[in-house]
């Protein structure tokens, strides 16, 4: 690999050392315009929104860049768009927060927010329409507890938990500053107990995680989709639609004039370049920005300017944390690469400068998330724009190309991190799982993804082959069509243990404690373990019934005032259906539940029928008080449990309940209906966020205590696997992965300093084979660095899975005295600096 | 079950995913008892006798057959460790014989101090054996390890002439058998025997928890660790004598 280019590396300091802004642009313009449209159709209304902002935010080129296309006023403050409802949910109650972690924002910006926009949009936002309509179904919980009893049960979890609630694990020590503003923050958590389901459940106001249409958009540019639309026109049959096309139209003409402002400012920053090099940059950056997206590109530079400008303007146009994906960049431009270089006017060299500059970009995205139970702050990258590479081509043959290549030599070089998800197949490249996991040797890790699993999943939920072959990676690791498709993947969420707590608890939820679920009898009367599990399932189908439910109810708000032409105009079927994606118009329609806590969850099954029904050392009267007290008086019980089978350690028994478990989920979650048609489809994903998801989460049958993170995606839980990486492997294995449409994520963690040998990086490219070999659909990898080594000091219960492997030698990291481990963490921190 | 006590498997370890004991990724067997008391060792459970779990070499192959998907992929299979895996006879013919009944790679690694007699019992059934040198004079492997080497290196010697595969490798034991004399004799005595490749395991301090869990004293507690200064110089020793070396982590 090379070293990132000197101009890429100034632009990589400067996001690195840049300030977090919140800057009002894209609300104030959108806002202003949709004051004036009143009464329009919502298409029309957002097309002239969003005309708005391209035409009066601030235009930004910054010293180094050669691609062009700036989020807002300031070099890292998220697109804001306030009729969403979670960013003004979060800005009226915890702006003090923001600020606390490192958010600025502009006095007057401020004024602008609380005084005008706030008061605005108040009562009409999709968040404020998704409550009402939660309240209204019976869907919302209903916390009609006195704050002071909420501060109490929140308490009874532990200081620990109610830290989690409100930021990252890692920032858990300024975070106790947090605990000072307590009870504002429990204000907090019961206005934003609207977003909870009853019972426990999200349901996120914003829908998108769509793979744009950028195929589309390379390949007629803004003006051949133009006039599409305006053929589509002359034959619309109803208002409605002609009202849809002529949005598309007005989307296309204010990308035109978006980029013009691009061209003018080069132009400007031209006469005023530090020197030749400079004015010579500046002045193709505005040739090109006055030919494309409007125009198809004619070259590489081109192409990835296109792409990017088009990518950032749907950013824009729905505002962060919006899972907008670029989708198959190497497929997208090796056209553009292979002519240019065949020509001999793209050198290698540049083609990986630009990729480069593409992925710093990438990882300018910085999310805000909506819920105080997952604040995350100073994330670069953490509104992920997942880049797909690899994989097979339409045909089912092997596409991996040379940019797939450059792309890797990209992503390594900028060492940043970047959300890379590379797809494999048996057609791969012999070398190309090898190589990619060498990307672990220097920088974040990426994710590997089984092409025969994911396309026949895809094919299962309705994608023809041809289709399904073109799939890309949204947000985590969710496949989606290739601009074909209105995916939502993300943001609608039901937890396993909540089934678990159902249960116990005969229909209620320790912590909103009402009559929310069905009543499946007293546990205590239990006879087997079967029908525990028949309670457990009737319980979890009335939490998949609860969020579908919910999700059609936003959805439909969505669909009925909220449009995106612009994005819209780019996904296939749009234009043809004349009609915005929101309300069913792309070509494949579908819908997310995704299922958490799996390992905890099996972890508990597995210990009820082991120590209350098989070897009866316990009665489920007694556990049901043990979790009631979150252990108090049961410790002896709680050990036991914790030593009990745990799913990831290749134990069969143990690994048909997650079998059957998930095959009955995706089967009640395949069942049910989006508004638009569909279906919705399951993932098993965390989103990074199961340290908050437990915080609400009572103690559990496998021994973890109240508000402790759960198990992540559908890796066993922390600390469970006990006999290696191929047992849990092979665990997994035993899963259906075609079953979980939206995908399911493992993270594994590596042996320490297995990267260190060639023979470590093979053995892990190894690894990856067997396992898609055996249909696992998705896995990721954390090699262990001296920080990680740090943290498992610190909190060995969290890493006892941390091997530590030389020849002939084997031993769990936190089993080692502290010296030994002092010594494996100074080779560790030797290895990486060489 | 009962276990036929004649070829019973004394088993005080699996690793699974083990990936520098041989080709691919490998499950490795530790077997109980070791003749010799090297001052290094990393698994002093292997000093013990009849301790260890019992298996049938039935039980142990299903075991190691869990991964056999990883096998396949990479070229892997069982590897055969201990203690002195060629020890006791019986057993480890009997796990070797299971292993190959299932078609796997097998490999055994020895210090060859046991009678000609348990080498030749297993010649026909290992892919591959991993023999440790690790100390070229005979006087100083006594002081070392309990035993003088002469016989080792007939059984070395035998392998070889019988066509079976041997790798050698060389434990790294800084200030105690890396010295020029030392790593000269291991040259000569592999390029005599037409051996051009030596692997070298670096002495490490991982084990010496295992001695006080098993309430005993390791005799090297003050050594050292190999550093990659020290891996470089025996590399180079071998360089002149046209000896490839390769460091299994």
């Amino acid at each position: 690999m090379g070293t990132l280019h000197p101009k890429n590396a100034a632009q990589k300091s400067s996001l690195l050392t840049a300030e977090h802004w919140l800057c009002m642009e894209r609300a104030r313009y959108y806002t202003e315009a949709h004051r004036e449209t009143e009464g329009q159709h919502p298409s029309l209304r957002a097309a002239r929104a969003l005309s708005r902002v391209f035409e009066k935010m601030t235009v930004r080129i910054e010293p180094h860049e050669l691609l062009v296309g700036n989020r807002s006023s300031r070099l890292i403050a998220p697109p804001i768009a306030p009729e969403r409802g979670d960013f003004t949910f979060v800005f009226g109650h915890l702006m003090d927060e923001l600020k606390a972690f490192g958010y600025r924002i502009d006095p007057a910006d401020e004024r602008l927010l609380t005084e005008e926009l706030i008061p605005y949009w108040s009562g009409k936002t999709v968040r404020d329409a998704k409550i009402a309509a939660f309240k209204e179904h019976g869907l919302a919980s209903q916390l009609n507890v006195s704050p002071r009893e909420v501060r109490r049960k929140l308490q009874s979890f532990g200081v620990r938990s109610l830290v989690r609630l409100v930021v990252e694990e890692e920032d858990e020590g300024t975070a106790l500053g947090v605990l000072a503003r307590l009870p504002r923050l429990l204000r907090a958590v019961r206005a934003g107990a609207g977003d909870n389901l009853k019972g426990r459940g999200r349901c996120t106001d914003t829908q998108a995680h769509i793979v744009m249409g950028h195929k589309n958009v390379l390949a007629q540019g803004f003006s051949g989709i133009a006039e599409a639309a305006r053929a589509r026109r002359e034959r619309a049959e109803t208002g409605g639609d002609r009202a849809f096309l002529e949005s598309v139209e007005l989307s296309c003409e204010a990308m035109r004039a978006f980029s013009e402002r691009f061209a003018a400012e080069a132009r400007a920053q031209a006469e005023a370049a530090p020197d030749a090099e400079r004015r010579g940059e500046l002045l193709a950056i505005a040739e090109t920005c006055s030919r494309v997206p409007w125009l198809p590109p004619r070259t590489f530079a081109e192409a990835v300017q296109a792409m990017w400008f088009t990518q950032n303007a749907a950013i824009i146009s729905y505002g962060a944390g919006s899972g907008i994906t670029p989708g198959r960049v190497d497929q997208l431009l090796f056209p553009y690469f292979e002519a240019d270089v065949a020509r001999g006017t793209l050198t290698r060299e540049h083609a990986v400068r630009l990729l480069e500059e593409l992925v710093i970009k990438l990882n300018n995205n910085v999310i805000i998330w909506p819920n105080i139970g997952g604040v995350r702050l100073n994330h670069l990258g953490s509104d992920v724009e997942n880049i797909t590479l690899g994989g097979v081509d339409a045909n089912g043959d092997d596409a991996t190309n040379e940019l797939t290549s450059l792309f890797i030599e990209a992503v390594t070089n900028t060492n940043l991190a970047t959300t890379a998800s590379f797809r494999v197949s048996k057609k791969s490249p012999g070398d190309f799982v090898r190589q990619v996991v060498a990307i672990h040797r220097q920088t974040s890790s990426p994710a590997f993804l089984n092409d025969e699993t994911t396309i026949a999943a895809m094919v299962r939920d309705g994608y023809t082959l041809e289709d399904a072959r073109q799939y890309c990676l949204v947000g985590c690791v969710e496949p989606s069509g290739n601009g074909d498709t209105y995916g939502a993947t993300g943001g609608s969420k039901i937890y396993f243990p909540t089934a678990l707590d159902l249960v116990f608890n005969r229909g209620k939820t320790t912590f909103f404690g009402n009559q929310d679920g069905v009543d499946t009898g007293d546990p205590a009367l239990f006879a087997s373990f079967d029908d525990f599990l028949g309670a457990f399932y009737v319980q979890l189908e009335s939490l998949v019934g609860w969020v579908t439910e919910a999700t059609n109810l936003r959805d439909a708000i969505w669909a009925e005032r909220f449009h995106n032409p612009l994005i819209s105009s780019t996904i296939d079927g749009c234009i043809d259906n004349a009609k915005d994606m929101t309300a069913g118009g792309a070509r494949y329609n579908f819908g997310a539940v995704g299922g958490g806590g799996l390992g905890t969850v099996i972890d508990s099954l597995a210990a009820i029928r082991a120590y209350v029904f098989d070897e009866k050392v316990t009665t489920m009267a007694e556990l049901g008080e043990a979790l009631a007290t979150n252990f108090r008086g049961h410790e002896a019980l709680r050990k036991r449990l914790l030593g009990g089978p745990r799913f990831g350690n290749d134990l069969p028994a143990v690994d048909d309940l997650a079998r059957d478990l998930v095959a009955r989920f995706c089967a009640m979650v395949s069942a049910r209906k989006t508004a638009c048609g569909g279906h919705y489809k399951a993932s098993l994903i965390s989103y990074g966020l199961n340290v908050h998801e437990g915080a609400l989460e009572p103690a559990t049958p496998d021994g973890r205590k109240a508000g402790e993170p759960l198990s992540n995606s559908m890796s066993p839980s922390n600390g469970a696997e006990r006999r290696g990486p191929t047992a849990a492997l092979n665990s997994l294995a035993r899963i259906d992965h075609t079953h979980i449409g939206y995908g399911n994520s493992l993270n594994m963690r590596l042996p320490v300093g297995i990267l260190k040998s060639d023979k470590g990086v093979e053995s892990v490219a190894h690894l990856v084979r067997a396992y898609f070999d055996k249909g696992g659909f998705h896995v990721q990898f954390n090699s262990a660095d001296s920080a990680t080594l740090r943290a498992a000091q610190q909190r060995p219960d969290d890493y006892a899975d941390l091997i530590v492997r030389v020849s002939g030698y084997s031993a769990y990291f936190t089993r080692l005295g502290r010296r030994i481990q002092d010594d494996i963490i100074g080779r560790t921190e030797f290895a990486s600096c060489a | 079950m009962r276990v036929d006590e004649a070829t019973a498997c004394r088993v005080f370890d699996v690793q699974r995913f083990s990936i520098h004991d041989g080709p691919g990724i490998r499950t490795t067997v530790f077997l109980e008892g070791c003749p010799l008391r090297c001052g290094w060792c990393q698994n002093p459970e292997a000093f013990r006798n009849g301790e260890a779990k019992a298996m049938s070499p039935e039980a142990v192959v299903a075991e190691v057959l869990e991964d056999r998907d990883y096998y396949a992929v990479s070229g892997g299979g069982l590897t055969v460790s201990g203690g002195e895996p060629l020890l006791h006879q019986a057993p480890v013919r009997a796990l070797l014989e299971e292993a190959k009944r299932h078609e796997l790679h097998t490999c055994v690694q020895t210090s060859g101090a046991v009678p000609r007699a348990n080498v030749a019992a297993v010649l026909g059934l290992v892919d591959l054996f991993q023999f440790d040198l690790k100390h070229m004079d005979p006087e100083r492997h006594r002081g070392l390890t309990g035993a003088r080497n002469e016989r080792l290196h007939e059984n070395a010697a035998f392998l070889i002439d019988q066509g079976a595969s041997v790798q050698f490798r060389m434990p790294v034991l800084p200030g105690i058998n890396d010295d020029d004399e030392n790593l000269s004799q291991v040259a000569r005595f592999l390029v005599g025997h037409g051996v051009r490749d030596l692997r070298l395991v670096p002495y490490h301090r991982l084990y010496l928890d295992k001695y006080a869990a098993l309430g005993l004293e390791p005799a090297l507690k003050r050594l050292e660790p190999a550093s990659t200064d020290d891996l470089d110089r025996v590399l180079g020793r071998m360089a002149r004598y046209d000896v490839t070396v390769a460091v299994d982590g």
